[in-house]
């Protein structure tokens, strides 16, 4: 049994978070009556994407969408882990109409 | 679970004591964000359980957007959970999300 500890990859993930985006809202306008869909999708695919590469992690994927109409937005997080294993990474993205910030949490799990 | 209803007094009176009536200001609304999360998980860690936690904070300013927000979780159902308080006052919303994740 492989015993070595693999740690997150920030690269990999934000790949397939920006995929995932592109596919689910890549050239649509924002329509209050979507977005419960979308935001639904976005978390599901991504989360799908990650569990499918197989690596000893559990995964927490976040995603927020705003429309573009001059309100400001922060966001912030702080997480209690083990830094040598366990990590995140965040995704900025935009349209014409609509921001979107998606957060994936790895946290190792104990062989 | 009793778990849950403490993490989201917590959350509560962390926004209440960093934010409270003030108004959205963008030269703040930095450190806020940011003294909110830590707060959070400063309490968090002092109840000494053995979990793993990550804070989420999203503060916006009241202007009529539309703001949507979802998370998806793969761990394990029986041990790890989350709690997540929706906040506001009358210029600004606020979204804390704690996820707990069994050691």
């Amino acid at each position: 049994m492989d015993l070595k500890k693999v740690a997150f990859s920030p690269d990999d993930a934000s790949n397939v978070v920006k995929e995932c985006i592109e596919g689910i809202v890549g050239g649509v306008d924002y329509s209050q009556n979507k977005v419960n869909q979308w935001t639904a999708s976005i978390v599901e695919h991504t989360l799908t994407q990650l569990v499918k590469q197989g690596k000893p992690f559990k995964y927490i994927v976040n995603c927020a969408v705003m429309q573009k109409s001059g309100a400001g937005l922060h966001t912030a997080n702080s997480c209690y882990w083990d830094t040598t294993t366990d990590g995140s990474c965040t995704v900025r993205w935009e349209n014409r109409t609509m921001y979107c910030v998606v957060s994936v949490f790895a946290v190792a799990i104990a062989l | 679970m009793d778990d849950d209803q403490s993490a989201e007094e917590l959350i509560t009176e962390s926004l209440e004591a960093v934010i409270g009536r003030n108004p959205y200001e963008q030269k703040r609304v930095n450190q806020w964000v940011s003294s909110v999360v830590e707060q959070c998980l400063g309490q968090l860690s002092k109840l000494s359980k053995p979990f793993k936690y990550i804070v989420t904070c999203i503060i916006m300013q009241k202007n009529g957007a539309g703001l949507q927000s979802a998370s998806s979780c793969f761990w394990d159902n029986t041990t790890d959970g989350s709690c997540t308080v929706r906040w506001e006052n009358k210029h600004l919303y606020c979204i804390v999300s704690v996820f707990g994740l069994a050691i």
